[in-house]
């Protein structure tokens, strides 16, 4: 057989003696050090740009309040809460949405005036719902309670319901959505 | 820190594990033709991290493949980069993966006892290739899909091909299923069975050892021995940064990899493969029809197997490459003629003009669909970037609130005038002479109030009969027409235009029912501006006032239905349509 030819010797495992010479263990050292200076040089490559590019959300528009959207018509409310969805255009990363719903609010008329507040909880984001029986909002999720004018009246949640700023131009209203922080005491627009 | 080493060390082996991977003697020194293994190895590492960095923001689904794509590339902080990198090093790994085969042949280390390290070798390069082709559909561009259609193509027609390319591509034709499958080969299944042979490979590579140079006996060899690390691993490891620095520039220079618009099963775009599957589309034009499959299977897998078989084809007893001459010639004519065939396709595409031609309207087309898809696609996805044109919206706009009645681009009603052309000589020349046609009025309920100016006999200038008029006399009162709606509409002949006059208040007595002055009303509408943006807005909005259409319009009045701003796009779109030429369509 050739293959035996092929092989150098008869353990090719077997390490050589190390060149234990200054000129030899410098070498050796500036090597090791060459190696680790180029391998660390290939693995920013790809770091770098992907620092910028993976928290490049955070470089998204980010507070910006929207338009005024409409809500009905000021016939339509009154003491009773009523809920309301928004429609708007929304940019999605790479999408153009028209006319999706961006969200919901309860509108009610307080001391003759209407306010609007956001269906989303302070505490965790879930959709705060209105409980006719005991004239609440109550969020289904944590128990978090509120009254009328969106005051907290039990349960976890650290502030009272966000309001959204709302416009009644000659009989027809309209509401700016916007989204606010979740968990805190004060209300941020994220 | 030195504590939490010697921890870690007693409780993992680590130290050991790494001494065991780096220690290893390479007979006869370190050498620069040893390190393509090794960056072939970063490179797949490489890929593997900019693959998974892509996937952050790349969506594989037909709506959405694409339009992430362009996202990820033109908005997204260094993704260009990212992205080019990812496919420049594609072309890197099947360059370093020729390299490698040819340092492996030339030095005899396919044979015994490392036959299975050539096979488990050999497959990897051709994983690859499946890396590359699946890689190239999923941005779902023009390119990707139609280089992608002609491959699955070829599949289809192997026998027994169909069913296997319906699986492939999930289904008989393009979609998202395509995308998906593609997705998961590219992404999950590839890397792994790529990964496993690479273990497999490195394994093999260390039972076996390096094949040293022939020409060096034991006893040379054994002196000149060096370890693995870190002699040969600084060559390795300068090597790849040689390999990553040339990618980086490159990547820079072209700023990153080309997208082009995205894939339309309805264009014909120039479809080429990438460059290194370019020998195999030239040898597709030599063999044609029943013999196709000797250029898709036959000679392809004859390359296969003869390199499968190169172990057993080469027996000499001698591994110094003189000896072995008949194996380094049969790699040596496999290589020239791949690089002959390669060089015949680019000299060839250099030279069709066709091609060329299709090169630049991708280009621009390209760039279109880029700029569009900056203000997102709408989620219908893909095509639907143009969209985004303001002329698309507002052929949308037309289709909705026009076509119904009138006709544009070869589409719409019979009830009112038909667009296509509109207000260019031959448009007001065929309305004049005949406004009750179907093209015009025809159509048009109670619409009979024009009457047709005949053409009249050959030869005579003026028909005492009526108000027929010869062609040359009907061209000065259209040059006459076009005058009064003024520059915005083009140019016209001052000389022939003021003949026109003449007729239109005599012979052809147009005057009876149209004034020429903006306001004033009459049976017909007003020519001042006729056929300008303004005009045909006011028409749009209400054609019912008494210098337009008065009494004889029918047309419903827009002014409620549009705002000013679409009622001024449409206008807009219709006036422009005197620049169409009528069989553009």
């Amino acid at each position: 057989m050739s293959s035996e030819r092929d092989l150098p010797d008869a353990d090719p495992h077997a390490m050589p003696p190390e060149d234990m010479s200054p000129e030899g263990v410098s070498r050796r050292k500036l090597l090791k050090l060459g190696v680790g200076a180029l391998g660390c040089g290939l693995a920013v490559v790809p770091i770098v740009p992907a620092l910028g590019y993976l928290v490049h959300p955070l470089r998204m528009g980010q507070g910006e309040a929207g338009a005024m959207l409409a809500a009905g018509k000021r016939k339509a409310f009154g003491s009773v809460p009523v809920r309301v969805d928004l429609y708007a255009d929304r940019r999605d990363a790479w999408n153009r949405e028209s006319n999706v719903k961006l969200g919901s609010c309860w509108v009610v008329e307080r001391d003759g005036a209407l306010q609007a507040l956001s269906t989303v909880c302070p505490h965790l984001g879930c959709s705060v719902d209105f409980d006719a029986g005991e004239g609440q909002f109550k969020c289904p999720c944590h128990r978090s309670a509120f009254d009328l004018a969106g005051k907290v009246k039990g349960g976890p949640s650290p502030r009272a319901m966000d309001s959204l700023e709302l416009k009644d131009t000659n009989g027809l209203v309209s509401i700016r959505f916007q989204r606010f922080r979740q968990g805190g005491p004060t209300k941020e627009p994220v | 820190m030195k504590r939490v080493l010697e921890w870690v060390k007693a409780r993992t082996g680590l130290d050991v594990a790494i001494a065991g991977a780096l220690e290893e003697p390479v007979p006869g020194g370190a050498r620069w033709q040893y390190v393509f293994g090794s960056v072939l190895t970063f490179l797949f590492m490489q890929q593997v991290v900019l693959g998974i960095l892509l996937a952050f923001y790349y969506s594989p689904s037909a709506s959405d493949a694409w339009a992430s794509t362009a996202y990820l590339n033109d908005q997204v902080a260094a993704g260009w980069f990212l992205r080019g990198l990812h496919h420049h090093s594609s072309s890197a790994m099947v360059i370093v993966v020729v390299l490698h085969l040819l340092q492996v042949v030339w030095a005899g280390a396919y044979r015994a006892p490392r036959e299975v390290n050539w096979w488990t070798g050999l497959a990897m390069g051709g994983l690859v290739l499946a890396f590359a082709l699946t890689g190239y559909l999923l941005p779902w561009d023009q390119k990707g899909y139609w280089a992608t259609q002609v491959a699955t193509g070829i599949m289809g027609t192997v026998p027994g091909g169909e069913p296997l390319r319906q699986i492939i591509q999930g289904g008989p034709e393009y979609g998202n299923l395509t995308v998906t499958r593609f997705f998961a080969l590219h992404v999950f299944v590839l890397p792994l069975v790529l990964g496993g042979l690479l273990v497999a490979h490195i394994a093999l590579f260390r039972r076996h050892g390096v094949t040293p140079p022939a020409n060096l006996d034991a006893a040379e060899l054994k002196r000149k021995t060096q370890p693995f690390w870190p002699n040969q691993l600084f060559l390795d490891v300068a090597a790849m940064t040689i390999c990553a620095v040339a990618l980086i520039v490159l990547t820079f220079k072209t700023h990153g990899a080309e997208l082009f618009a995205p894939a339309d099963a309805a264009s014909n775009f120039v479809a080429r493969p990438e460059w290194y599957f370019l020998f195999l589309y030239q040898l597709l034009k030599y063999f044609e029809g029943p013999l196709q499959i000797v250029a898709t299977v036959l000679l392809p897998g004859a390359v296969a197997t003869m390199l499968f078989a190169l172990p057993w084809l080469d027996r000499v007893a001698s591994r110094s490459p003189g000896a072995r001459w008949r194996a380094l010639s049969m790699v040596g004519v496999l290589m020239a003629a791949v690089t002959a065939l390669t060089a015949l396709a680019i000299v060839e595409d250099a030279h069709n003009e066709s091609y060329q031609h299709g090169l630049v309207v991708a280009e621009k087309e390209s760039h279109r669909a880029r700029t569009l898809a900056l203000e997102g696609v709408l989620p219908a996805g893909g095509i639907a970037v143009f969209d985004n044109d303001p002329k698309q919206k507002t052929r949308k706009l037309f289709k909705e609130h026009c076509s119904t009645c009138h006709t544009i681009e070869g589409q719409g009603g019979e009830e009112a005038p038909n667009f296509d052309g509109y207000g260019s000589r031959e448009w007001l020349t065929a309305l004049i002479r005949d406004p009750g046609s179907k093209r015009f009025y025809g159509g048009t309920k109670g619409h009979t109030t024009m009457k047709a100016v005949p053409a009249t006999a050959a030869g005579v200038t003026k028909d005492t009969a009526g108000a027929a008029v010869a062609d040359e006399q009907l061209r000065a009162v259209v040059e006459y027409l076009l005058s009064l709606a003024g520059p915005e509409v083009g140019a016209t002949d001052a000389a022939l235009a003021a003949t026109g006059k003449a007729l239109w208040n005599g012979t052809v007595e147009c005057s009876g029912c149209h004034e020429v002055e903006a306001g004033k009303s009459d049976t017909g509408p007003t020519m001042a501006g006729r056929g300008t943006p303004a005009w045909i807005a006011r028409v749009i909005r209400n054609s019912g006032e008494p210098d337009l259409y008065g009494e004889n319009a029918e047309m419903p009045k827009f002014g409620d239905k549009l705002s000013p701003d679409e009622i001024k796009a449409l206008a807009e779109f219709i006036s422009s349509q005197r620049e169409v030429k009528p069989d553009a369509h």
